[in-house]
């Protein structure tokens, strides 16, 4: 793990969720920094927190208690509009359902993110095609996602999180979707976009078998943080 | 944002029934206040035509002040003097405008064929006078249809006493053109005075109450019959240009009054009950079915946008995760409405122009209540009206999403990237 200043600092995170008269503790006082340049997984069980912490991460969610610091920001001082850009700036998102806007091309899907920051249309289409070509699927720019095999789908999903040029991209079971073989190219995928573009990452999974290409893995289960390993 | 705009068009592709459903709502409501916006508007043209022209009306009436009312028991004290005809009329042709000023004689009493008789009410005028208003009553089509053949009232300027009765009248006498009749009236001072008439033509005036006692006669008649010479009860203004009846009234009271005279002005809408009834009604009626359009409208876009908000809900999440602001969302889907209702108002448009065009060479003919004739079903372009449609069917159809589309950027970004 990197020394230097994290860009991601967890302190104390706790989300409670209220269900009528009983509530369920989702994470336990969670304390986690997140370095750059990370290829981070988080894994656990069902029902362990992941993808709790995962909203938190992405600015999506707010601790029911506890700070978030994000590249020297405190989120929670952040209204929901600024809170909104400095997610588009900061932040790049890997669903598990892909979450491609079905009546747009490839090309347009990517370049949604750059559109909603206000890129004029032709540099957007410019950066976009590029974005496509990295994730190898530059034959593809006008199909729309429903002509793409999932694989292609989640690499798509991946062009659009990269694009914006990220600090942090968060992929919350990424690879749930996918088969085998697919899931291991989008790990591969995204392994390569960190070690060449230095982009972070941070993934949730329940399959072991992706683990081994990650710097990172951190046990979840029941709230807590069971294990954090930096692998060699 | 233009990908916005892209983003909306394409989301009504997305469900391509009920957007078609809702499009043809709005189409159709639109074709409907567009095709009746066109009748009334051929209607309220028929009808100004027909008092100003028909009638007789012309566009402005100059009377001495209290005529219309006190001048009704005591029309001696209130008709024009043939000096003030003569000055008023010369005044009142000073005005570029002005294409024909017309000094106009009522009278009523009875007429006889010598076996029969019965009560008539006719309007004097000079012959020549009749011909130059009567020249705007009918369009080239009103003309060309025929239907229009019993309007053609004639007055002979060498024979005073040829007269134009209402068919209605000619009828009851049972007179023929070239046939004499007697008619009889009380001069001003209340004697009897009677004269010798010749049935010059016969005409309908279009409406039944009238059409069996009008009759028009020569100026110099009504003034020798009433013993009322050179003198007249109003005077009758043609313009060049009805638009510019309201403000030649100002223009010729100013003049008048600066000349010492005590007049007042009514323009051919404040004087024809009957236009200003029918288009009261047609107003309403026009009010009634754009509620009903628009309420249909708003039932339909908010309906129809409620189910693509939730049908959308994961999307809209994931737009938001991505940086979509709250005000994006609601842009995004009151765009989508807004092309929407527009698209609706532009194929509204076509199906109109279209039904339009089938009605008008359909040469199709009704009688009006009230009327004692046929007259063609047409429909004009009421561009106006239109364009108000269009304008108010946008603004509500935006409206109509406002809160679907509030209801949609309300939602929390989990909830909704979590929605199924």
């Amino acid at each position: 793990m990197s020394e230097a200043t994290p860009i991601l600092k967890l302190r104390n995170i706790k989300r409670r969720f209220m269900l009528g008269e009983t509530h369920i503790d989702a994470l336990n006082s969670i304390d986690l920094d997140i370095h750059a340049g990370e290829f981070l997984a988080v894994w656990g069980p069902s029902g362990s927190g992941k993808s709790t912490l995962m909203n938190i991460i992405g600015l999506i969610d707010s601790p029911t208690a506890g700070t978030v610091n994000f590249d020297g920001q405190d989120t929670h001082a952040l209204a929901d509009d600024a809170l909104t850009e400095f997610r588009s700036q900061k932040l790049g998102f890997v669903f598990q359902n892909f979450n491609l806007v079905p009546v747009l091309s490839a090309l347009e899907n990517v370049m949604l993110p750059l559109q909603i920051q206000g890129v004029a249309e032709a540099e957007a289409s410019k950066r976009a095609a590029a974005a496509l070509v990295d994730v190898g699927l530059e034959r593809f720019v006008n199909s729309l996602p429903d002509k793409l095999s999932g694989g292609q789908r989640q690499r798509v999903a991946i062009a659009r999180a990269l694009v914006v040029n990220p600090k942090l991209v968060i992929a919350d079971e990424p690879t749930a979707n996918l088969d085998s073989e697919n899931s291991r190219m989008v790990v591969d995928l995204m392994r390569e976009m960190n070690r060449a573009r230095k982009v972070t990452f941070v993934f949730t999974t329940h399959d072991p078998r992706l683990l081994d290409h990650v710097d990172r893995k951190i046990l979840l289960r029941d709230g807590n943080i069971v294990s954090d390993e930096v692998m060699a | 944002m233009k990908n916005l705009f892209k983003l909306a068009l394409r989301g009504l592709m997305r469900n391509r029934r009920r957007s078609m459903v809702t499009l043809l709502a709005i189409a159709f409501g639109f074709a409907a206040i567009a095709l009746f916006a066109g009748y009334t508007h051929n209607v309220y043209d028929g009808l100004g035509r027909q008092s100003i022209h028909g009638e007789m009306l012309g566009h402005l009436t100059i009377y001495k002040k209290g005529m219309r009312t006190e001048g009704k028991l005591d029309p001696e004290k209130y008709l024009l003097t043939a000096a003030e005809v003569t000055e008023v009329k010369t005044l009142v042709q000073g005005e570029a405008q002005v294409s024909l000023v017309a000094p106009r004689l009522g009278m009523s009493g009875l007429a006889s064929n010598g076996r029969s008789s019965t009560i008539f009410i006719a309007e004097g005028i000079e012959p020549d006078a009749v011909a130059k208003i009567r020249a705007g009553a009918l369009t080239e089509e009103e003309r060309d249809s025929g239907m229009f053949d019993n309007m053609r009232m004639r007055l002979d300027s060498a024979r005073p006493d040829v007269v134009g009765l209402s068919e209605g009248l000619a009828e009851l006498l049972h007179l023929k053109e070239g046939d004499q009749a007697q008619v009889l009236v009380n001069t001003l001072s209340g004697q009897a005075n009677a004269s010798d008439i010749t049935l010059g033509s016969s005409f309908n005036t279009g409406n039944a109450g009238s059409n069996d006692k009008f009759a028009f006669v020569s100026l110099s008649l009504a003034q020798s019959l009433l013993d009322a010479e050179g003198r007249a009860d109003r005077l009758t203004v043609l313009l060049d240009d009805v638009e510019q009846t309201e403000p030649m009234r100002e223009v010729l009271l100013k003049k008048l009054s600066a000349a010492g005279y005590e007049v007042e002005i009514k323009t051919w809408q404040e004087l024809s009950d009957f236009y200003t009834q029918v288009h009261g009604m047609f107003d309403m009626i026009f009010g009634f079915i754009f509620s009903i359009v628009i309420t249909v409208v708003i039932m339909s876009v908010a309906n129809s946008m409620g189910m693509t908000v939730v049908e959308r809900t994961r999307e809209i999440g994931t737009l938001r995760a991505i940086g979509l602001k709250r005000s994006g969302v609601i842009k995004l889907f009151t765009l989508e409405s807004m092309l929407l209702t527009l698209i609706g108002c532009v194929t509204g448009l076509l199906i109109a122009l279209g039904v339009r065009w089938g009605i008008n060479v359909a040469n199709i003919s009704y009688t009006p209540p009230n009327s004692a004739s046929a007259v063609p079903l047409l429909v004009d372009m009421d561009t106006g009206r239109i364009i108000f449609t269009f304008i108010m069917m946008g603004v509500v159809g935006t409206l109509a999403a406002y809160m679907p589309a509030r209801r949609a950027a309300k939602k929390d970004i989990i909830d909704a990237l979590g929605h199924v």
